[in-house]
């Protein structure tokens, strides 16, 4: 069973600052839906609306269609996932398990009966009885989510459960996560501020800025489509280009930066006019060195100043005339050893593959 | 010689020293508990008895000094000291993990406020609660008229309570408070959200992490209050606990029962101690084991299982074992030899000391003494007074003695 929530113009406020502000979101049952944002940015705030530690000063928390304000947390449909996890560390995994159990007065071999089950679908069985602190990071992460499913939830809450955990495991448990969710079919709400983790798990995301909504869609959309220049580049890596906008052609729009003029494509949403300040965004992988034949509809200048090793990719880092550094991403497999420090080459992108917003501040200023 | 050894002999020296000034005291004591003579004392060793742990003696000259056994007094402090000891226990462990509750629940300058208000009780002298407490009830007694609130308002016993209860619960909300701290809350939050309520994340998460707070609350309230005696000497009024009863018999001289007494007292803790380590070691050695037993279950790994040689460790405190069981022959085998044991030495020795006393006697009676000898000589003595006994005016006033 799953269930839709629904955030109504909800704000939470703590005196005077705002640490959710006039939030809209409507999660579909059974969906797995993340909120990515900054640390501070308020999505634990609004986990813990939605799970009732926190009522909302203002708007309304909806679980089914049913207001939940005045609902304490023991009350409502929900199940929520620490971030330190809080399994109780004197009791035994099968007792945490079946705890939402026994507080509600489940008889003994109905609670073993059950927690057996859970153990099963989280692959540990045959380990109820060990103590929490026998577990490795993963089986405790497991073990969390099998009490939080005991309880049988529509909605699932989760509070970056993974940051715990080193890179590997975080890898595995993110399959991992999205194998249960799929099995019991309940809705995921996921907090997050690694956007690896919210594009690879989510069926949808919500971009959070400073207590407030910054963009809501599926990942490739947000990705591919940011609204607003936090979202551009806090979602992936973008490079900034500024200027005015110059002349506009269809959904592109020409932008006069200090180092030429470039085009770049507009969001429906967000119309610009000649005049307007505002950024292109291009980001390092759609940044190419042009071979013979390509032909890219903007050029663009660089001096190479330095570059790393990531693996799959090597990352060069130039500056344009003005003194704007910009990061530009080559496959390992394509061979770059003629560039390097110092010189001087021409790069090239698409106009479809970089959208022009109104001016804003960035995610990394 | 290098220097390391020289600190570290000179370091030996200073806990020497360091435990020979701490426990010095304490040893002399016991031995003296076993010396048969009416006065605590090693030297001069009268015979090797238990008779202050038992019936005591009837002195030579007819006092009956009690033993450990026969002194009823002792016996009816220590039954209220007990009793006083499980009320204190009831009602602070309880206030004090109350009040420690309630400082997590409050938050900033409160906080502060709160804290200071509630350590106050230790900072207070104690003789202050004992007064004010007997002056308050004594207030709250004589409201009532006849009844219950009246008798219940000089009950020693139940004001003793009280009295104590005041400070020593302080004690418990620091030990509460020392536990929560380090208590995460999110494990509150966590029973909540499975649909705990609140009175079942109290019993369910809060209290069984109390658990071992509560233990050591327990024993720390029941010495605290088994020892005490400056709020206690006001707030007993007619009755007597053991420590006012010990002050009471140390007003009157010393005895070597109040030895035996400490002794028991001393061995009833090494007792206690030494079971609890006992239990807690090998409720660790368990953890250790059941914690080995699964590293190796994880790795099948066979350097892990290798099993280790138990090697013939000497104990830490070989030295000072040795020279207590140095002491302990000599000093036995110097009872033995000399035949300063048993009944019989006993004996000997009050036959002894009757006949020296009966001879003083006679030479008092037989010798005529001088002016100046009655009057003290040049030493002093009573010559400033007079003849106090011969003068029936000064008893007038008085009423003379029973």
């Amino acid at each position: 069973m799953s269930a839709d929530v629904e955030l109504s113009e909800v704000s939470v406020t703590f005196g005077s600052f705002y640490a959710a502000k006039n939030v809209n979101v409507k999660v579909n049952g059974g969906e797995f839906f993340s909120f990515l944002g900054p640390s501070g940015c308020g999505k634990t705030t609004l986990l813990r609306a939605i799970s009732g530690f926190q009522e909302p000063s203002e708007g309304k928390v909806l679980i089914d269609n049913k207001d939940m304000s005045g609902i304490g947390p023991n009350k409502r449909p929900t199940a929520l996932i620490f971030q330190n996890l809080a399994l109780f560390p004197l009791m035994s995994v099968s007792e945490n398990i079946a705890f939402s159990l026994e507080v509600r007065g489940v008889s003994k071999e109905e609670r073993k009966k059950r927690a057996d089950e859970l153990l099963e679908l989280i692959a540990l069985e045959g380990q109820g009885d060990k103590k929490v602190h026998q577990l490795s990071g993963g089986q405790k992460q497991r073990v969390a989510i099998a009490r939080a499913l005991a309880v049988e939830p529509k909605v699932l809450l989760l509070d970056e459960p993974l940051s715990a955990l080193d890179l590997k495991l975080r890898q595995r448990m993110r399959t991992e996560l999205r194998e249960i969710q799929k099995r019991v079919n309940i809705t995921f709400i996921y907090i997050t501020h690694d956007q690896g983790e919210a594009l690879t798990m989510s069926d949808r995301i919500a971009v959070m800025n400073e207590g407030e909504l910054e963009q809501i869609g599926k990942c490739d959309e947000v990705y591919n489509n940011p609204l607003t220049p936090f979202v551009a580049t806090f979602v992936g890596e973008n490079n900034p280009l500024y200027g005015k906008v110059t002349g506009i052609e269809g959904d592109k729009a020409k932008i006069e930066t200090a180092d030429g003029q470039y085009l770049a494509t507009m969001n429906e949403s967000k119309k610009l006019n000649i005049g307007d300040e505002s950024i292109a965004f291009v980001r390092p992988e759609t940044l190419f060195i042009p071979r013979d034949g390509d032909n890219f509809d903007n050029k663009i200048d660089v001096n190479i100043e330095s570059f790393e090793f990531e693996g799959n990719l090597k990352n060069f880092y130039a500056s344009l005339k003005s003194g704007a550094k910009i990061k530009f991403s080559v496959p390992n497999a394509i061979d770059t050893s003629s560039i390097t420090s110092g010189s001087s080459i021409v790069l090239g992108f698409e106009s479809s593959k970089s959208v022009i917003l109104p001016k804003a501040s960035l995610a990394i200023d | 010689m290098r220097p390391s050894y020289f600190i570290n002999f000179m370091m030996g020296i200073y806990i020497f020293i360091f435990f020979a000034y701490l426990f010095g005291p304490l040893i002399i004591m016991s031995i003296t508990a076993f010396n048969s003579a009416e006065f605590p004392s090693i030297t001069p060793w009268e015979c090797f008895s238990f008779r202050w742990f038992n019936e005591g003696k009837i002195a030579y000259d007819g006092q009956h000094l009690a033993g450990l056994l026969s002194d009823w007094r002792l016996h009816d402090g220590i039954i209220s000291s007990l009793i006083i000891g499980a009320g204190v226990v009831t009602l602070s462990v309880p206030i004090g993990m109350a009040a420690a509750i309630v400082l997590t629940q409050v938050r900033s300058q409160l906080r502060d406020i709160y804290y200071s208000i509630s350590i106050m009780p230790v900072l207070f002298p104690g003789v202050i609660i004992g007064i004010s407490t007997v002056v308050l009830w004594d207030r709250i007694a004589g409201l009532g008229g006849e009844g219950f609130i009246s008798d219940i308002g000089r009950n020693g016993i139940f004001l003793t309570i009280l009295a104590q209860t005041c400070f020593i619960s302080t004690y418990c909300f620091l030990i509460f408070v020392a536990r929560l701290q380090r208590f995460d809350q999110t494990q509150e939050e966590a029973a909540l959200d499975l649909g705990a309520s609140q009175t079942q994340v109290f019993f369910k998460i809060l209290v069984p992490y109390l658990s071992p707070a509560i233990a050591s609350a327990a024993v720390i309230a029941f010495l605290f209050s088994f020892e005490n005696y400056n709020t206690t000497v006001f707030s007993i009024l007619s009755d007597q606990t053991l420590t006012t009863v010990i002050a009471s018999k140390v007003r009157l001289g010393i005895s070597p029962a109040l030895s035996a007494l400490a002794l028991t007292i001393i061995a009833l803790t090494i007792i206690a101690a030494v079971t609890y380590e006992v239990l807690r070691r090998g409720a660790e050695k368990r953890y250790t084991e059941s914690q080995e037993k699964f590293v190796k279950e994880k790795a099948a790994d066979n350097r892990i299982n290798k099993k280790y040689k138990a090697g013939f460790k000497i104990p830490k405190g070989i030295t000072a074992i040795l020279l207590i069981v140095v002491f302990a022959t000599y000093g036995a085998t110097q009872i033995v030899k000399n035949d300063l044991y048993g009944q019989s030495c006993i004996d000997a020795a009050d036959k002894e000391k009757k006949s020296k006393f009966l001879e003083q006697l006679q030479t008092l009676e037989s010798n005529e003494l001088t002016d100046e000898e009655l009057s003290g000589g040049s030493l002093g003595g009573n010559q400033d007074y007079g003849d106090i006994f011969g003068d029936p005016s000064l008893f007038q006033d008085f009423g003379g003695f029973d």
